[in-house]
């Protein structure tokens, strides 16, 4: 219990600065001492240095690609086409003559927006029914769970298809069903750390203080849900963005003109034996990314709650 | 136990309902006549299109559609495909069987690999094992089904020419597919299994057990290792969803003439009887599944009450 | 732990019990070949092979080596009798009466007569079989009664006696006996019974060259032995094996099958075939050619931007064809300069396109401001999805930004939904299309693709239901169409034609050609003889012998 609580005050931070005049509020002194353990366990672990150096590089690629990237990602060149890593290109060119290296550069824009985007929606549906569905249980909580049931029962990839199917392919339909079918993982996590911290103490000499509901929600049961909650969502960017290559590779996700990893790759299928080029570099890409979040995520779970180690 | 069986069974047609309904939703706001044209660059004749949007009782409005869709599936009838005009059951069975072969060969692999490597990497904590196990297992979660699906196939498939690109039907042409599939799966039974034998190792009871006197394999098989795979079936029975979403990947790649490239192919098509049987079996399949899931729970676990 | 190990063996039984079937099939191969040889090759699913359906190329290979009808075509587009011994034309081109070759059989046995012929045509037609082949039949008298559900019997075609089949058109057409190549038009025995008789759909009893070995095993294979009671030229194979591949990749599956031995005859992915024709092209193994179809742009002819001859043209001529077929297709396609392809050598007049000819940035300019089509003007490109032209739209989309500073907006959309979007009177702009033909007739793409008989609105909605969705409208033009049709001398009809395809194609621009249509196989020339592509796309399996 004892760590659940702890970890509880790293999220009270991030939800209001104002929390800090709060009475309730710990003394900031002690959450600097937790804010810098949890750091510390952090930045102890080899490999979640490693997944946030992945993170803040894709990051950064993301937000200078147009410095970074030598060419236009959408310049081509018909006269170059299909042309071998080196030769002014570093990863060779594609089909259409344009510069490999650029678009993958140009892909980490799309990988960013998609998997952040997603899981934030996510998370924000999930919060929302999650907390009212823990806090209210009875009938609230049967009909909401419900209703995750059903999102949930659709697995990922075929849900996503279904959605995408009804809008069009796009970026925004990719991560509206992304969105759509992730947020009663995060509804059940939060409902169930509810359930577990709706009879603590706190939460009971809040209650019996007087607060209202909407205050116990806000203050007390999120802040203190939420951790489970971020460990999930951390981990879950790099399943979205695998998700997100995996329907462009399956045809069904950006439009394929955009530079994206899973349409470099959908197009490089056939050229397999023939030009493997094509999407061994693509692929690692996606790899570094998802790992690199996989990492963090890992790794944040365990500074948080390291029981679980 | 009866009661609550039948408690979740009535959830269970409650959320096949609801997602039967979204589906429908989707599919029929598209702007496409889905027997407008067959797949190719010719439009149908009017009459001919007429005279199908009759037959698939198309022109009803899509409340009709759905309850007659919800009373044909009553009787094991999904209706008719677009395009070879065969009832969809007979269309998708063999397709279901190649689909169930895979996944069946990729849950076993799961098992052996995962549990296996989970064990070993707790039994000898902190060993050379347990590093490289674990760095394994997260680096597997970060490879997407296609990168793996790819680079075995360039180098078992066209490199060493080890197995066939076309499935012949062997053994051969099961392994590569069945083990992209598997390893993602694999990698999450292992450190899952990991995590639990540490916890369950700690325990007061298996401790008890050892001071006892038990002789070690003794208590490992009854104590640690019955009470370490429950958390390891429940995934199992979990990750159907992410198996089937896999196989989608996976039979796209081996070219397995299962339901997922079923799927894909009838998303292109817009061919709306295939969509909704393949996604309605594969939600029926998956809430099936949980519910066997909480009854082994039972099961296997004595403390737990279902109620 | 059990349970695992059960469901291995399972599965392990599954796969014993497959391989045990796989290998007691090339045991029977080895077998036949003594009597002629097997033939195997790989197809996608058809979607029928029962001729009341049977529409694409793999659906027609099967269908005609199982029936044979009035006329076969060869891949040039001549017309080669079977069942016709002699033809008389009316003068007014309005009466065809065919004299049915007497004595041959269905495989049960059964009479092939006129009948048998009245039959087949009225059971494609029919309203309850809902065929998306009974087109062809569009001309006969009686097609609307029938094909509206209100008649039983084809009005247009009677057999007054056993040897004479007589059919009745409405419209003077002299190229009539042409479109009977196609496998809709073939006879069926009695058996044959409605449309939906599922037995028949899956063992049609025909009376070709080939008849069914048990029943169509769908996604897996069709196997077709000699019909020995045959009563044309017999064919010379024993047998042959179609394996039925994943649609997905059928084209690697086949190309992959070849490579291993197991294929006779395959085709290849496009980014393949550069690496295959250096190999095989020295043993004699490539087969390269130029069928009967083209691939074009749809120009929307009554929308903005491109509702004149003149901003069509300017589209024309700023893509360079010439460097796409070499850069994106690596050199395995041709532009192409007409709508009627090569192998109708009759009509065939390189060139007529002349903005086909040759990217010209200058006269494309000049064209656009003719044309009113200015630099930042919006152009929508829509083009089908998953069906590998991703690629190449996007270079054309490039050129035109480049050449004429359009705003091109791609548009992908999956099948149905893409012809949905060209059928709609509101859409404008180009989109990416191909037309195969169905018969050896120039016909068979002029007045589909650019009479106005074929734009078929429909008065509530507005939506084109016919194949002329690009809207081209021009009396003249369809003027040239009839009397084509009600032209007797082939070469004075020809000619009729060519001058039609001139108007709309290069003076107007109607549409807007791409590439030719190549078709590019892989044979198994070192085990049989004579393997060539029909004017289906297919082998002719009916000729081919083994060594």
């Amino acid at each position: 219990m004892t760590e659940l609580t702890k970890s509880t005050s790293v999220a009270g931070d991030a939800t209001a600065p104002a929390q800090a005049a709060n009475a309730e509020a710990e003394p900031a002194v002690a959450r600097v001492t937790q804010w810098g353990e949890i750091r510390h366990r952090f930045l102890a672990n080899k490999l979640a240095v490693v997944g946030l150096g992945l993170v803040l590089l894709l990051f950064l690629t993301a937000a200078f690609a147009p410095l970074i990237a030598p060419q236009d990602p959408l310049a081509q060149d018909l006269n170059n086409t299909l042309q071998e890593p080196g030769n002014g290109h570093l990863l060779g060119t594609d089909a259409l003559g344009r510069d490999q290296f650029s678009r993958i550069i140009y892909g980490t824009r799309i990988a960013v927006e998609i998997g952040l985007a997603s899981i934030f929606l996510a998370c924000l549906i999930g919060i929302v029914i999650g907390a009212l569905a823990g806090y209210f249980g009875r009938a609230t909580d049967s009909v909401l769970m419900r209703i995750a049931d059903v999102f949930f029962a659709f697995p990922l990839l075929i849900g996503a298809i279904v959605i995408i199917i009804a809008m069009g392919r796009g970026v925004m339909p990719v991560i509206i069903s992304l969105a759509v079918f992730s947020w009663p993982t995060v509804s059940r996590l939060l409902r169930s750390s509810i359930l577990s911290v709706r009879e603590a103490d706190y939460v009971l000499a809040a209650r019996a203080l007087g607060a209202d509901t909407r205050r116990i929600i806000l203050r007390h049961i999120i802040p203190n849900s939420i951790a489970a909650v971020m460990a999930y969502a951390a981990f879950s960017v790099g399943g979205a963005i695998v998700a997100e290559a995996s329907l462009s590779f399956l045809g069904v996700g950006v439009s394929p003109e955009v530079p994206e990893w899973g349409n470099m790759l959908a197009a490089a299928k056939d050229f397999m034996g023939v030009k493997d080029f094509l999407w061994t570099y693509p692929s690692i890409a996606i790899v570094l990314t998802v790992l690199g979040f996989v990492f963090v995520g890992d790794g944040l779970r365990d500074a948080l709650d390291p029981k679980l180690r | 136990m009866g009661r609550y069986v039948i408690r979740r069974l009535g959830q269970m047609v409650v959320v096949l309902f609801g997602a039967t309904v979204i589906l429908f939703c989707c599919l029929f706001v598209l702007p496409g006549d889905p027997v407008g044209s067959l797949g190719g660059d010719k439009a149908r004749d009017p009459a001919v299109v007429e005279a199908l949007r009759e037959r698939y009782g198309l022109n009803d409005p899509l409340p009709v559609q759905y309850g007659n869709f919800v009373k044909n599936l009553a009787q094991g009838d999904l209706g008719e495909d677009y395009t070879q005009r065969r009832p969809v059951t007979e269309v998708l069975a063999p397709k279901l069987t190649n689909t169930a072969e895979l996944a069946l060969a990729a849950i076993v692999l799961d098992i052996l690999i995962g549990l296996l490597a989970g064990l070993i990497a707790a039994l000898f904590r902190y060993s050379f094992w347990d590093v490289l196990i674990t760095l394994l297992t997260t680096m597997a979660v970060g490879f997407p089904s296609f990168v793996i699906g790819m680079v075995l196939q360039k180098v078992f498939v066209v490199q060493f020419k080890w197995f066939p690109l076309i499935s012949d039907g062997t053994m051969n042409s099961l392994i590569l597919p069945a083990f992209t599939l598997a390893i993602l799966d694999a990698a999450l039974v292992a450190r899952l299994m990991r995590g639990t034998m540490l916890e369950v190792l700690r325990a007061d009871y298996v401790k008890t057990a050892v001071a006892k006197g038990l002789p070690r394999r003794t208590v490992l098989v009854k104590h640690v290792m019955r009470n370490s795979i429950i958390p390891v079936v429940t995934y199992l029975g979990i990750s159907f969803g992410s198996l089937l979403g896999g196989a989608l990947i996976t039979e796209a790649i081996f070219n397995w003439d299962g339901i997922g490239l079923a799927l894909v192919q009838a998303v292109q098509q817009q061919n709306n009887p295939i969509i909704i049987g393949v996604v309605s079996f594969g939600v029926a399949v998956f809430v099936l599944l949980n519910l066997l899931v909480d009854l082994l729970y039972a099961v296997l676990d004595p403390r737990i009450r279902l109620a | 732990m059990r349970g695992a190990t059960s469901a291995k063996w399972v599965v392990g039984a599954v796969i014993v019990a497959m391989a045990a079937t796989a290998c007691s099939s090339n045991d029977a191969g080895s077998k036949d070949s003594a009597k002629g040889g097997t033939f195997r090759l790989g197809i996608t699913e058809p979607t029928a092979i029962d001729p009341y359906n049977s529409q694409e190329s793999e659906g027609a290979l099967v269908t005609h080596n199982l029936f044979t009808g009035l006329y076969s075509a060869t891949v040039d587009g001549k017309l080669k009798p079977e069942l016709a011994e002699s033809v008389q034309t009316s003068d007014d081109g309005k009466t065809w009466t065919f004299k049915i070759k007497q004595g041959t059989k269905f495989s049960n046995g059964e009479a092939v007569d006129a009948e048998s012929f009245v039959r087949g045509w009225t059971r494609v037609v029919a309203k309850d079989s809902a065929s998306d082949v009974a087109y062809p039949f569009a001309g006969i008298n009686g097609y609307k009664e029938l094909n509206g559900g209100n008649a039983t019997t084809f009005a247009g075609v009677t057999a007054p006696d056993a040897s004479t089949l007589k059919v009745e058109l409405s419209e003077a057409d002299f190229e009539f006996d042409k479109k009977t190549v196609h496998q809709a038009f073939s006879p069926v025995p009695k058996v044959a019974g409605a449309a939906s008789n599922k037995a028949y759909n899956d063992a049609p009893i025909g009376n070709g060259p080939f008849k069914m070995e048990g029943s169509w095993q769908h996604n897996k294979s069709i196997t077709l032995v000699r019909n020995d009671d045959y009563g044309l030229e017999k064919a010379k194979l024993a047998k042959v094996e179609i394996s039925i591949l994943n649609s997905a990749n059928g084209s690697t599956l086949e190309y992959q099958g070849f490579q291993s031995g197991q294929f006779d005859w395959a085709r290849m992915p496009t980014p393949q075939q550069p690496v295959a024709k250096a190999k095989y092209s020295p043993m004699k193994k490539w087969i390269e050619a130029d069928t009967s179809g083209v691939n074009y742009l749809v120009a929307f002819n009554q929308t903005a931007p491109l509702n004149n001859p003149d901003a069509r043209k300017a589209i024309s001529y700023a893509i360079d064809r010439e460097a796409i077929a070499k850069g994106v297709f690596q050199g395995m396609q041709k532009p192409a300069t007409s709508v009627l392809p090569p192998s109708f050598a009759d009509t065939y007049q390189d060139g007529v396109c002349s903005s086909c000819v040759k990217q010209d940035k200058e006269k494309a300019k000049q064209y656009a401001e003719k044309g009113g089509l200015k630099p930042g003007t919006v152009l929508d490109f829509g083009y089908n999805t998953g069906a590998g032209h991703e690629e190449w739209v996007q270079a054309v989309a490039q050129q035109l930004k480049d050449v004429l500073g359009l705003d091109v907006k791609l548009n992908g959309k999956p099948f149905k939904e893409a012809l949905a979007q060209q059928q709609d009177k509101a859409t404008g702009g180009i989109w990416r299309s191909a037309w195969g033909a169905d018969y050896p007739t120039p016909d068979n793409f002029l007045y589909p693709l650019l009479d106005s008989g074929s734009i078929n609105e429909d008065p509530a909605t507005g939506k084109a239901a016919g194949d002329n969705r690009g809207r081209y409208n021009n009396p003249k033009f369809d003027e040239l169409i009839t009397k084509a049709r009600g032209t007797k001398d082939p070469a004075a009809r020809a000619a009729v034609y060519k001058e039609a395809e001139k108007l709309a194609v290069d003076e107007e621009q109607g549409l807007i050609p791409l590439w030719k249509r190549t078709q590019f196989r892989l044979a198994a020339t070192d085990k049989f003889n004579n393997i060539q592509l029909d004017f289906f796309e297919d082998p002719n399996l009916a000729e081919i012998s083994a060594k």
